[in-house]
């Protein structure tokens, strides 16, 4: 009897962390085909978490006040690369240059933030497609700003950021002397490997806030417009504000994490840093085992961790097996896909069994009672 | 009264980061420093050069200049610290001494002639302006056209 | 008494206009204006009207089978086929099968429908049944759907057996290229099927009329007891379902349809274009044919052959003009941005007018 419910424990566990157990079972098999040294996949995993983390917590709070995977973080990025053109143009170098960027995206995350949940307010229900359509939409007006508006509206004085026709910015804009500056700072070298405490203490950071959040008025309240919309709405809380300060909170943080992303990179491909973006970090929180409604910190670290691996030796082993490296690359983009799709999919399905299983309960009652009354 | 309290929390705040932005635009500021250990003409007078001098920044070294050469350091802030080691003549005795400069802020390249601010003439006459060499790039950097959309095929991540 | 008249008169008037903004929706105006003007500035700014109007209608008969598969979606309820890339690998994988055993020539084209055909109808089915599954979060599962699988196939088109020379990459024998030319093959067999040459005008009337057919066709459907019935499902399921139609067979089939569709869509606009492109070509295809329709005329849930005809034709109009205009006006190529503003902007406006959720 014991030892059945165990069974049944194991796998109703399984049922539920399916994605991360996937990505360990891939981990487990790809690692030792691609004959990295350990030491090399450790100092390549704690840097893009240190890299990484900070973007991915911003997906949080969104999805805190149900509105699902925030394909609009790529905003926040835009919002950053904006502010480091600028930063580079004025020559503000290592770590006032980064808290500076940090500073002056701020305003143009708001402005995007707001702009998005505006939108978002407009399309409820389909959230997470509008949001990833924003985001195309916004890479052309970027564009516009970057490739047209800069040097002839905006000044852009050094001619290493300036396209050479006189206006616009170039297809890769150099970071040299802001690179890796949070990351150097207070760094501790364990074993060869280069731990980037500052980033880590910024990420620490991150996640109290976002666990102190949880807590205050404001987040109460977005979780309740999380769970329902129409009980918040009826409790005084004015869901359409609530939804739209989620969706700041969570472009200003994307904005921040992506300074961080670029001053670990050392440069910013100016017209395509972006694009991906919120493609991998979604795919990431995903594979840590978050599901579209529901991510917790411990989702983003274990997440960062699983598909990093998986993206680093991916290609190495695909190479070793098949022969050909594309083959791997190939297959990480593909993985990220399949686990976003997936995870949508099972999503969907648990919101119509609930929605079907409230109905039934519903249809229950009402006949108890009209049996009572007979 | 909580209305007026949340304004004036927002205005303080904005003010915090406008505060810290404006700091940061001033610590921040990079300068890359270029030094010239070259003859210098000022006023009638000839400064000649030493036969060599090490410069070093934050205790590296940053340049091992021969006469008639030129190093160069990048330097973050106006306040620029410098260590120089200067050898007068072909293994004569080297002195060690610790410099410091004041930066102008608007300047993005700055020359240094050593002689001239060895010789502690006024700052005018050693300290000049780096003009980057205009090199005619003849070929349009591309601009991207990317694909039907706009955004570019899977980057490297 | 003269001036209230003329008030009443400008009332009605701005009354009527703003009706017609309205049921039209500004960002549609604004682009079909942008489009006229584009017209009407090409013959200053040195832009050749008719070579204009030439590439216009070229590219329409290239890109209007894939806008045409937006339609029986619609229809069903399904929303926007944001999974048209499904379709369109149906189509690589009946294009290069058909090229693998030997077909040459226009025989070449009718093979690869035949054989892209049971790929569509395979995958149409089961992307259906998904879709059937998650009834309500479409959008955002058929985009992924489309990027999973466009991704799967990059590693296809590596790893599948394919030998013929013409397409496998020349040095190592195998995996096939990213872009293969169709010169020998079917490269421009529909085009040039009574094709019309006056001057500088030239029309692709074989395209034009294959459009035409399967426009017909998909007219005809729409208009018998199925495709009423589709009709039903996707504007009210539950009257649907309370008249007897079997809802999930419904979309079930809209997606096949779609799906088959894409496939044609992309083999029609490869024998314009004169290649075949694979790997990650196919990955955004879905966004100009969705926003096409919808610049058409087309919402969420509503489209007709009309809304086809138009939204392709200024679509395409405006991604052909912009370069040459605005090149020669300005002298800056602001199109890839206009293009990118003008689509995107006309999708997210389809997306956040209120319309009664499927359920």
């Amino acid at each position: 009897m014991k030892n059945e419910s165990f069974g049944k424990k194991i796998l109703s566990f399984i049922g539920n962390n399916s994605v991360p157990i996937l990505f360990v079972l891939i981990c487990i098999v790809c690692i030792p085909i691609s004959g990295f040294s350990a030491s090399y996949l450790i100092n390549e995993i704690v840097t893009r978490m240190g890299r990484n983390i900070f973007l991915i917590l911003c997906l949080l709070i969104p999805i805190m006040a149900g509105m699902g995977l925030n394909f609009g973080m790529t905003l926040g990025a835009m919002a950053a690369e904006l502010a480091l053109i600028l930063v580079s143009d004025w020559q503000i170098w290592g770590i006032p240059g980064v808290v500076l960027a940090m500073i002056l995206s701020i305003p143009f995350s708001i402005v995007l933030g707001t702009l998005c949940g505006k939108i978002l307010n407009m399309a409820k229900g389909r959230e997470m497609i509008t949001s990833y359509i924003i985001s195309f939409f916004m890479n052309g007006v970027y564009q516009l700003v970057v490739l047209y508006m800069m040097g002839p509206i905006i000044p852009i004085k050094h001619a290493n950021v300036k396209l050479p026709r006189g206006y616009g910015i170039r297809n890769s804009v150099d970071l040299i002397h802001m690179r890796q500056c949070l990351d150097n700072l207070l760094a501790v070298r364990i074993k060869g490997v280069k731990i980037p405490v500052l980033t880590f203490i910024i990420i620490a950071l991150l996640c109290l806030f976002i666990v102190w959040f949880r807590r205050t008025k404001l987040g109460q309240d977005m979780r309740a417009v999380g769970q329902d919309m129409d009980v918040a709405r009826d409790a005084g809380i004015n869901v359409e504000r609530t939804r739209i300060i989620s969706i700041v909170m969570s472009t200003v943080l994307a904005g921040f994490g992506m300074v961080i992303y670029l001053q670990n990179m050392g440069n910013i491909a100016t017209y395509s840093s972006h694009s991906q973006i919120g493609m991998f970090c979604i795919a990431a929180l995903l594979v840590g085992g978050a599901s579209v409604d529901k991510a917790s910190i411990g989702n983003v670290f274990l997440g960062v961790i699983l598909f990093h691996t998986m993206f680093i030796v991916a290609p190495k082993a695909g190479a070793m097996i098949t022969g050909d490296s594309m083959i791997g690359e190939y297959f990480r983009v593909f993985v990220s896909y399949a686990v976003i799709t997936l995870s949508l999919i099972l999503y969907e399905t648990k919101k119509r069994k609930n929605k079907s299983m409230v109905g039934q309960q519903l249809a229950q009652a009402q006949k108890d009672e009209e049996a009572g009354k007979a | 009264m909580n209305k007026t309290r949340r304004l004036l929390f927002r205005l303080g705040t904005l003010l915090v980061l406008l505060a810290i932005a404006a700091w940061m635009m001033v610590i921040g500021r990079g300068h890359t420093v270029y030094f010239d250990n070259k003859k210098l003409e000022y006023e009638g007078t000839t400064y000649d050069p030493p036969y060599k001098v090490t410069i070093y920044v934050g205790g590296e070294q940053a340049a091992k200049l021969n006469a008639k050469e030129r190093g160069m350091a990048t330097a973050i802030g106006q306040d620029f610290e410098m260590e120089l080691k200067i050898m007068e003549v072909k293994g004569g005795d080297e002195t060690r001494e610790t410099y410091q400069i004041k930066l102008p802020r608007n300047l993005d390249g700055i020359v240094v002639n050593l002689p001239g601010f060895l010789a502690g003439l006024p700052e005018e006459a050693w300290m000049s302006e780096f003009v980057p060499m205009v090199t005619q790039e003849t070929v349009e950097e591309e601009v991207p056209a990317g694909d039907e959309f706009g955004m570019e095929d899977i980057g490297d991540f | 008494m003269n001036e209230t008249l003329s008030d009443i008169h400008n009332e009605t008037l701005r009354d009527r206009i703003k009706a017609m903004v309205a049921a039209l929706g500004l960002p549609r105006l604004i682009i079909a204006g942008f489009l006229l003007l584009l017209f009407i500035a090409a013959p200053f700014v040195g832009a050749d009207f008719w070579t204009q109007i030439s590439n216009t209608i070229n590219r329409f008969s290239w890109n209007a089978v894939m806008v045409l598969a937006m339609v029986p979606m619609i229809h069903s309820g399904c929303g926007l086929n944001f999974g048209l890339p499904l379709g369109i690998i149906s189509g690589l994988l009946g294009a290069t099968l058909s090229i693998e055993l030997g077909f040459t020539g226009p025989l070449s084209f009718v093979m690869a429908i035949l054989i892209a055909t049971p790929f569509a109808l395979v995958l149409g089915a089961v992307y259906g049944w998904l879709l059937n599954k998650i009834k309500g979060g479409e959008m955002m599962i058929a985009t992924y759907v489309g990027f999973s699988s466009v991704s799967f196939m990059c590693m296809m088109w590596l790893l599948l057996p394919y030998h013929s020379p013409t397409m496998v990459w020349g040095l190592s024998g195998k995996g096939l290229r990213t872009t293969i030319s169709l010169e020998g093959f079917y490269d421009k067999v529909l085009a040039n099927i009574l094709q019309i040459n006056i001057g500088k005008l030239s029309i692709p009337t074989g395209t034009l009329l294959f459009f035409a057919l399967l426009a017909f066709l998909m007219w005809a459907f729409l208009h018998t007891k199925t495709g009423t019935a589709m009709t039903a499902v996707g504007s009210n399921p539950t009257f649907a379902r309370a008249a007897g139609v079997n809802v999930d067979k419904m979309r079930l089939l809209s997606v096949i349809m779609s799906t088959w569709l894409a496939a044609i869509g992309i083999l029609v606009y490869e024998q314009g274009f004169g290649f075949i492109q694979l790997y990650m070509a196919p990955f955004y295809m879905a966004l100009p044919a969705v926003s096409a329709i919808l610049i058409g005329g087309a919402s969420v849930n509503k489209a007709t052959i009309g809304h086809v005809i138009l939204g392709t034709f200024l679509f395409q109009g405006i991604v052909t003009m912009t370069p040459t205009v605005m090149n020669s006006a300005i002298h800056m190529d602001m199109s890839e941005v206009i293009r990118v503003v003008a689509s995107q902007g006309m999708i997210l406006y389809a997306l956040t007018r209120k319309t009664e959720v499927t359920k």
